[in-house]
Parts: C-alpha cells; structure tokens; sequence
C-alpha cells in the first residue's frame, strides 16, 4: 500500500487543510463519492458511515457504467457483491469478510478497502473512462471488453424437473432469429453511418476529421440537445480536474491511512482457511450443487491416481533416464519443438495482424485520400485481421462438432435397437 | 425495413403481381378509419418495405422476377405497368425460352447452377437498393417445375450468400387433383430442401382457397385469377405494418418445423368477440399462433380465448406462443379484419397424403428416370422421405 507515495509532491502534505482536499478532491473524482466528514466517521469505525462506503464500492466494483437496475439493488446484496468481489480480488483483510450486511458496522474495514483498491489501480482514471461522453462515432477492435464484463446477472431461472429437448430447440431458435435481426439492424445503422458522415464531409473544423459524427450532427439539429451535451461534458471536466487535483495531493491521503491502519488492531495473517464466497445459489439448486460437488471430488481423486500410476509406469520405463547429456539434449530437441507448435498456432492467430490490435474503442473517420497517420487503424487490415481470426475460430468449432458427432454417435451405438438418423446437414 | 421479393415460376409471378397490387391500392384506400398522421404513418411504412421510389414518384415493386418462359413473366410486367400506380424495375427479371417441363429435376439441377449467377446478381442489385433490408419472400408452387426446383435451388443459395438474413416461402398446395402427374415428386422434394434452407414456409392450399372462392365468395366460376385475388389479400393483410412490441414489423418466426397456415381472414365480421373460427383449431395442438387485426374496436377485441394453453403444446406456454398485432388502420374495404396465422398440426394430414401419394408412386419406381436422367437419385427421394416423416412425426408428438 506505499507503493504510490513516491510519485508525487512530498511537500503538498505539509499544508493545514491539505487532508479535507485531498479527500474532497477523491470524492469529487469518483461516482457519488461520499462527502469527506464520512472519511473521518470512518477513520473512527462510526455506523453511520457504513452504508454510504458499501455503496461506493459497490459503484467501483461493479463493472456496469451507472443508472441501470443494479444501482437500486438492496443494501444486503450490495454488500455481499462487493464481499465476493474484493474475495475474488485476492483482498488479504479477512475482518471484512465478517463484516454484517446491513450496513451497521465495519465503516473502518470498509474505507481500508477502498484505499486497497485505490493503491491496487487508477480507480477514478478507470471510473472516469467507463462513463466517458463520446463525442465520434465509436466502435471497439479488441474483443476484451466483450469478454471481460459478463452482464448483468441472469433473472433466476426456474430449472424444475426435465427440461423438454423442444424447448431447448425452440429456444435457440428464438436466438438465431434475434441474432439474424441484430446483425440486420447493425447492418442498417452502419449504411446510414456512411450516409452520414458522407454528406457532412468539409462539415467539420477539425481538418483531419473533416466530417461530422452523429452526435455532432445532432448537436447542430437540436440545440436544446446541444446544451445538454455541454453540460454532460463540463460535468466531465470537473470530474478530470478533480482527478488531477488527487492526484497532486494523494500523499497526505496515504500518510492519513497510515494511521487509520495503524488504529485497527493488529490482524493474524491469513491462515489456510479462507472463507469462501458462494455467489447467491438458489435453495432449490442446493442439492444439485452437492452432488456436482461430490462429483467433482471424486473425479479430482481419480485423476490424481491415474496421474500416480503414470508417473511409477514412466519411472518403471525410463528406469535411469533422465539423466546424461543425450537425455538433456533430446529434452531440449522436445521442448523446441513444442515451443514451435505453439507459436505456429499464435502466429496462426494474428496472421496478418500487423501491430497488435490496440485496445478500447476507435473514432470511426472516413477519408477520401486514404492518409492514416501514425496510431491509426484501417478498416481493411482490421478487417482482414477479424476475418483470419474469424477463420480459426471457425475451423476450432468445426473441429468441436466433429467431436460432438462422434461422441453422439458412439453413445447411440452402445444402446441396441437405436436408429441414428442425423440432421441434413445445417 | 425492406423486403425482397422473389417471384418463381407462372404461380409465383401471378401471385406476385397480385400482392403487390393489393398492398400499394390498400396503402392508397382512403377509408382507412383512422386520422391522417397515422395514415400517413401506415403508407410510408407500406412503401418503404416493399417499394422504393423513382424520381417520376412512380414505385417500383421490390421484386425480383424468374421464370424459364417469357410469356407470363411479359403479362405480369405489362399489367403492373398498365395501372399506372406502380411497375416492376425494368431490369428485375429474368426468363429464358425453355420451360421446366414440371420437371423438379430440372428447375433444380439443370436451371439453377446454370442461371445461378444472373439470377443472384438480380436479387444482389436489389438488395443493395435497401436502406434497411430485413429479408426475402419467395412465392413459389410446389407443384410445376420451374417455381419448385428453381425455387428451391435460389432458396439455398440465398441461405449460402446471405445467411444472416430471414427468409420466407410463400408456398402454393397444388390442388388434390392436379393435373400435374407429379405433382406428389415435385411437392416432398421441395419441402424437404425448403425445410432445411428455408427460415419460415407460409403454405396456402388451392383447395382451400377454392373453397373460400365458392362458398363465401359466391363466385361460380372460379379462375385462377379469383384464387390468386384471395390469396393475395390474405397475404396483404398479414404483411401491411402493424404494430406489436415494436411498431415495425419484424419476422417472428417460430423456428422449428417452420410450417405455417393461413387461415382465412374473417373479413366484415360483426364484433370480434365472437372469433367462430374453424373448429379444428381446438383439436389441433399448435406451436405458435399470431393474429393480426386491423379496423375498428381492435383495441376492445377480445383474443383470450387463444391463450388458452389447450391449444398449445406442452413444452410452451400460451404467453410465448401467442402473439397479437394490431392496427387501427383497415385493411382494404374492410371496416374489421383478421387474420390467424398458424403453426399447428392443421398441416399433418394434408403433408401425410402427399407423402403416401408420393411414396406409392416411388414404391413402383414411376416416373424416376425423368429425375435420374437430370441427377436426382433414389438416394434424394429417400432423404426426402425421412425429412418429412421427420416432420409429420414431430407435428403428430407435439
């Protein structure tokens, strides 16, 4: 946790009121941050504070931008959400695991975790950019973002008794149509994109940009909403300043900390029991996860014997190998090779990528000279790059299927009697 | 959103022709009982998604036009023209001066890798041409040669090159009686190759329109044209905007066995509330119901009594399987209108007759060599087989 102290002004601590602004700063640069006498209640384990500290981490944990239907979720969930995900963080302070739901205590547990998380990573940058105003017109090459936040959490799903295969069969049917129906209506909103920004090219003042984004163009169509655009954007600006401000006044915060922690009583390291977090299970599923989890144990000690025989066979075999300078050779030979095949199969992946893609999200220009400066992208290579990858996934679960079939197949010709018609092929 | 559609064969174009007439002299029909924004709202709606427009403010029909003679696709594009409303692009169609010989075999495996790539750079043109484009609608019968093997060929090869785009069969169920010989061959080939490329098939039987001609209609001599006016309504007013979750339309389709019925719309009917609509459906386990109504009181209309979970199957619940859509807007000169649109076991017996019908044609080998000769193999009519046993199975467990 004192890793950030070195970065900035040693002597911006030394001022009298410097520690309200640092905190007032930190507050004003994070989502509905809590006023800075809730920081102090903290320092001093206060009840009243709790609840506004749950909801902060809440907010900075959950990976959702705000105002959705999360935000109004109860306090109890709240609390267990941000005990799982501080867990799952590695988070070493096992009091707050203890900690009651309801927001009675704990606020001093609450405000170390917070700044853990403060030491751990630009929490108000991160924050700041999830909830950015874009002013272009957008779109992400990676696939990161899309894999790393889930979604929200699925609505409970009633699973009672058998499922009937049609169903299933109904359902994914139901998928594919609204697949095809999104993939139409991007299709769509990138034709009128290209209309767009080809009838507003010499539109706009920067010249390298030369033509409007729709945003941009609204903006010119309804000035009420261009007024609302300003303001959205001069909110962003406070946050940005505020961000800096903390920035140049962190240390009298961390030196603040210091005695925070040094105000708890000293904890014993983590011994080998960690509590585990379950995510919310519902009751009814109870059982089924006691025997998915018998299950699991029973396989997990089946292969350790599997892998135990292996290895006295392999012994048994290679006798006193292992040792001399062939051996060490031809371990050599073997691991080159190895490291060959999986670079081939990396290679096999960004084929044609040129520089590695380059994350978060892209302003989309057109250009009628086809100049692209230094840290642009064009839409051919990157299409090319998404087509080759598109091609290795595709060939991947070809090969899966093949597996699926043969699987299906074998298990159909254990049963006697048993006719396998296939589907004509889709 | 934009719809394309694919007119095959002489059923396919007739039908064609009909539909688009229907829906743009609905659009235009100025007893639409409802106020002007929303009118306005409707045509605009209407227009874009299955026209787009010229600078002589005359639609074009988003339509693409195929057929292996000249003579009926000329008829369709003359008439279009003739009513001065709107027309077919000038260079949205494509015929050659053979003919399929109702033949599926050879719509199939002659026609389609022939004409492949003139056919696709038509319907490719034609797409681009869209704004928003949501799908295709292919109208073809079973029956002939042309619109069911060709049919059947595009269809697959609209899965191949677009395949993140619906698509919809419009189907025709030749009469019990054709005169197409066979008719029953042409039929189970081009149900098994749509079930698996095809997203939804909407299926209409001419005996059951017949009916509709005769009984309700009054109609003593019934041509194909009455059929298709019908048939052509009936499609209008599955296809003219309506609003449900969203107020775009949108295909919801039910994704397995993909077979759906339209049902007659019970047009000028007095109160809704009194849906008597064929007794079957309460001994028919649906999969998936929607129904669509236009007009007067759609607000107060009455639909419970099609959530009732007796008519579903199972494994979904009425709340997931039944969908309404409603509009203020008439729909024509209907003061109310309504349309069912069904998946449901209604299907089976027909499906099962043309699969025993064919099967005992198979049984002793008549007629094959005509689809050997072009490469269909015994092999295909089996596959054919057992996909749609497959299917009668499922519908029969549902």
């Amino acid at each position: 946790m004192g890793r950030r102290r070195q970065r900035v002004d040693p002597a911006a601590g030394a001022r009298a009121g410097a520690l309200p602004e640092a905190i007032a700063a930190l507050s004003r640069s994070l989502p509905s941050g809590p006023s800075p006498e809730i920081f102090r209640r903290a320092k001093f384990d206060r009840p009243e504070a709790t609840s506004a500290l749950w909801q902060l981490l809440f907010r900075v944990l959950s990976p959702l931008p705000a105002g959705n239907a999360l935000a109004s979720l109860a306090l109890e969930v709240q609390a267990r959400l941000v005990k799982s995900a501080l867990c799952s963080q590695g988070y070493p302070r096992l009091a707050l695991a203890q900690l009651p739901e309801d927001g009675s205590q704990g606020s001093r547990e609450l405000l170390l975790a917070l700044s853990w998380l403060l030491a751990r990573g630009p929490v108000p940058e991160q924050m700041l950019a999830q909830a950015r105003v874009p002013l272009g017109d957008e779109m992400t090459v990676c696939q990161c973002e899309a894999l790393a936040s889930p979604g929200p959490p699925a609505p409970h799903m009633e699973a009672e008794g058998p499922v009937d295969v049609r169903h299933v069969q109904w359902l994914m049917g139901k998928l594919r149509f609204r697949w095809r129906q999104l993939v139409s209506s991007q299709q769509e909103q990138c034709a009128l994109l290209s209309k767009i920004h080809l009838y507003t090219r010499g539109c706009h003042s920067d010249q390298s940009l030369s033509h409007l984004s729709v945003t941009e163009a609204e903006m010119l169509r309804d000035p009420e909403g261009g007024q609302q655009l300003l303001r959205t954007l001069e909110r962003e600006n406070q946050r940005l300043e505020a961000v800096l401000a903390w920035r140049r006044s962190e240390l009298v915060f961390w030196r603040w900390m210091d005695t925070v922690l040094g105000t708890c009583a000293p904890e014993v390291p983590a011994a080998a029991s960690q509590p585990t977090f379950l995510p919310w299970v519902p009751e009814r599923g109870g059982g089924e996860l006691d025997l998915a989890v018998r299950e699991l144990q029973a396989l997990e000690e089946e292969l350790q014997e599997a892998v135990e025989r292996r290895r006295v066979a392999w012994e048994a075999k290679a006798g006193g190998c292992g040792r001399g300078p062939e051996w060490s050779a031809a371990r050599r030979a073997s691991r080159e090779a190895v490291e060959k095949e999986l670079g081939a199969l990396q290679q096999c992946w960004e084929r044609d990528g040129g520089p590695a893609q380059p994350h978060g999200p892209h302003r989309l220009v057109r250009r009628e000279d086809g100049a692209a400066g230094d840290r642009d992208l064009r839409a051919a290579v990157v299409i090319r790059t998404l087509r080759s990858q598109e091609a290795c996934l595709e060939a991947v679960l070809r090969r899966l299927q093949g597996q699926c079939r043969q699987e299906l197949a074998r298990l159909v010709g254990a049963l006697p009697g048993l006719i396998w018609i296939p589907p004509p092929g889709r | 959103m934009s719809i394309v559609t694919v007119q095959l064969g002489q059923c396919g174009n007739q039908i064609g022709f009909e539909v688009f007439d229907a829906l743009l002299s609905d659009s235009h029909s100025s007893q639409g009982l409802c106020s002007m924004r929303e009118n306005e709202a409707y045509q605009a709606s209407c227009k874009e998604r299955f026209f787009s427009e010229e600078e002589n403010g005359v639609p074009i029909a988003r339509a693409v036009l195929v057929d292996m003679e000249p003579k009926v696709i000329n008829q369709t594009l003359s008439k279009a023209a003739q009513s001065g409303q709107w027309k077919y692009g000038q260079h949205a169609c494509f015929c050659q001066k053979q003919g399929s010989g109702n033949n599926w075999a050879y719509g199939y495996s002659v026609h389609g890798p022939r004409h492949e790539e003139s056919i696709m750079n038509i319907i490719r043109k034609e797409v681009e041409k869209c704004d928003s484009f949501s799908g295709f609608f292919i109208i073809m019968s079973m029956a002939g040669g042309t619109g069911s093997g060709l049919g059947a060929f595009v269809t697959q090869n609209l899965e191949d090159q677009y395949s993140n785009s619906l698509k919809m069969n419009q189907i025709i169920w030749p009469y019990g009686t054709g005169e197409v010989i066979v008719q029953n061959y042409n039929s189970i080939l081009t149900l098994s190759h749509l079930y698996r490329s095809s997203d939804a098939l909407l299926l209409h039987e001419n005996d059951a329109i017949h009916k509709i001609c005769a009984k309700l209609m009054n109609i003593k001599q019934i041509s194909f044209s009455d059929i298709n006016q019908v048939l052509a309504h009936q499609l209008g007013s599955v296809f003219q905007p309506t609003y449900s979750a969203e107020s775009s339309f949108h295909y919801r389709r039910n994704p397995l066995g993909i077979d759906r019925h339209v049902r007659p719309p019970l047009s000028g009917l007095p109160p809704l509330s009194k849906m008597s609509l064929n007794k079957d459906l309460h001994f028919n386990t649906s999969i998936a119901n929607l129904v669509i109504l236009r007009g007067k009181d759609v607000q107060s209309a009455d639909v419970e009594g099609f959530k009732d979970p007796a008519l579903y199957t199972s494994w979904l619940k009425p709340v997931n399987a039944f969908n309404v859509w409603k509009t203020q807007r008439a729909f024509s000169k209907y003061e109310k209108s309504a349309v069912l649109v069904s998946n449901s076991q209604f299907l089976v017996k027909p499906l099962d007759m043309i699969v025993g019908k064919a099967w005992n044609m198979f049984a002793s080998k008549a007629y094959i060599h005509q689809y050997t000769k072009f490469g269909i193999e015994e092999e295909d009519f089996l596959d054919s087989f057992t996909s749609l046993e497959q299917v009668v199975a499922s519908y029969c467990n549902l």
